[in-house]
């Protein structure tokens, strides 16, 4: 049986899951709760027919308002963020090596910026095109 | 015969998802788990999808009418079953992790389930 | 005249290189004994190369905890009657996540080694222990008393953790627990042994571990408080340097 010193069963600084981390996966979480509850109303809800958003043009006037894509933005963002944290975390379970969780953290991270990039860019599209 | 490092072992998360031998809060972690990762395959097809919408009313329209498919809204349903279970089980969770109703968290899982269960009920109804 | 039941018991087998198996032992039991006893009654009168640990057989050692029927269980506390009926069968095997030695012996050493990383206390001062109704101050006679852990170090949270599973370096809940238990003001070199991915934040809330507890030591209540006291002291280090 190898004689492992005790230093060696001390929790070691990678770039694990710390405090900040977990703390920014649960203000997200509730943070989505409501913002998911807002989004999946207005959607649904309102519109000119009161079912939701059903066409095209719905969807095009409800953009106009500006508080909406801000919004929208800002759920992205939240969603976008929970996600990658919780899924690294899952990964993180599964003891990759160093090397491999520096890849995963640094690919979760260009997929983070990519999708809320892309997402800004749609919701400031579809805005414009009711000018 | 040293198992005791963190080896990377792609049979045993299959472990993870296994339900026997386990009690309520382990039903819990493995429900968090699956909804965990299909609500994140939904969130990127979701993204996608509305790319759509830049195209314009055409490929919009026509992509609504895709949404009458009774596959789809069974999809979506799960979705929307999945993001409940998920978000009430994430609020177990932060309120355990925070010392609140620690000694009550097998009847807080039960409760949020029954709440959940409601909910999807209305959202049931309310898609057939 | 004592009650007799007929059971099989099931036993897990392994010897070094040997494919596991199970050997089935049909006895008559008195359902009012406690499972340890059937093993012990399977080893002296059935097959003596049988192979498990047991000391005190009154739940103070920690050395039977075993999973019967899938679960984990003290088994020198766990009645015959609870766990099977009449003519049916009773399942023992090892504990999950440790290394199986011989037959119903897991090898604990990695366990015993994290509960001294973190310093486990076996006493404390009962003043420092979290005892019910303590007054609201220790008079100098009774504070002189020392107390006597909950935990029995038996390892049946470790078993029962899905995490544990996957990760065998996470610290656990017996050894997160026993962090707890001296609190991170009274050792503040503990905070970062649990602040890590190994640490506290491995945890998943399953509760798997309490539900197992023999002892009422609640380990998941105290990992959920041990994260608390790790936010506090992050945040006060924060607010302090700033």
């Amino acid at each position: 049986m190898s004689q492992s010193t005790l230093s060696t069963y001390v929790s070691r600084p990678r770039l694990g899951e710390t405090t900040w981390v977990w703390l920014i996966k649960i203000v997200t979480g509730p943070l989505l709760v409501l913002l998911l509850i807002l989004h999946l109303t207005v959607n649904h809800y309102l519109g000119s027919t009161s079912s939701g958003l059903m066409t095209y043009d719905d969807v095009i006037r409800y953009y106009q308002n500006p508080i909406i894509p801000a919004i929208e933005i800002l759920f992205l963002v939240t969603v976008v963020t929970h996600c990658l944290i919780g899924l690294r975390g899952i990964i993180l379970d599964m003891n990759p090596s160093r090397r491999v969780l520096s890849i995963v953290t640094w690919f979760l991270s260009l997929l983070g910026l990519f999708s809320v990039v892309y997402g800004i860019w749609l919701a400031l599209t579809i805005a414009a095109k009711g000018g | 015969m040293d198992n005791t490092r963190n080896q990377p072992s792609a049979g045993k998360f299959l472990s993870w998802f296994n339900p026997l031998g386990r009690q309520t809060g382990g039903w819990a972690f493995i429900l968090n788990r699956i909804t965990a990762l299909g609500l994140t395959l939904y969130l990127f097809l979701h993204l996608i999808v509305l790319g759509q919408l830049a195209q314009g009313p055409g490929a919009y329209d026509n992509f609504l009418a895709l949404t009458e498919n009774p596959f789809i809204k069974l999809g979506e349903l799960a979705a929307v079953a999945a993001v409940i279970l998920h978000g009430l089980n994430g609020v177990r969770i932060i309120l355990t992790s925070f010392g609140v109703g620690v000694t009550r968290q097998k009847q807080l899982f039960y409760g949020f389930m029954a709440v959940s269960i409601v909910i999807i009920l209305f959202f049931v109804v309310r898609m057939y | 005249m004592a009650e007799k039941w007929n059971i099989t018991l099931r036993v897990y087998r392994k010897k070094e290189n040997q494919t596991p198996h199970f050997d089935d032992f049909k006895m008559e039991v008195n359902p009012d004994e406690y499972v340890l006893d059937a093993v012990e009654r399977a080893w002296a009168f059935h097959d003596r190369t049988i192979c498990f640990r047991h000391a005190c057989h009154h739940s103070t050692c920690g050395a039977c905890g075993m999973r019967v029927n899938g679960r984990e269980k003290l088994t020198c506390i766990t009645l015959i009657r609870d766990v099977t009926h009449n003519g049916a069968t009773l399942k023992v095997e090892p504990l999950r996540n440790f290394p199986v030695v011989s037959d119903l012996a897991v090898d604990m050493g990695s366990f015993y080694r994290k509960m001294e990383t973190v310093g486990a206390r076996a006493v404390m001062p009962v003043t420092e222990a979290e005892v019910e109704n303590p007054p609201a101050k220790w008079d100098a006679e009774d504070a002189q008393f020392i107390r006597l852990s909950d935990c029995l170090e038996c390892g049946l949270c470790i078993s029962a953790c899905p995490v544990t599973a996957t990760t065998p370096e996470y610290l656990g809940p017996a050894p997160l627990a026993a962090a707890q238990d001296q609190g991170l003001k009274r050792k503040p070199e503990l905070l970062s042994i649990v602040d890590g991915e190994d640490g506290v934040w491995r945890c998943h809330s399953a509760f798997e571990c309490t539900a197992v507890c023999p002892s009422f030591v609640d380990p998941g209540r105290r990992i959920m408080d041990l994260r608390t006291q790790v936010v506090g002291m992050r945040l006060r280090k924060l607010l302090g340097k700033a």
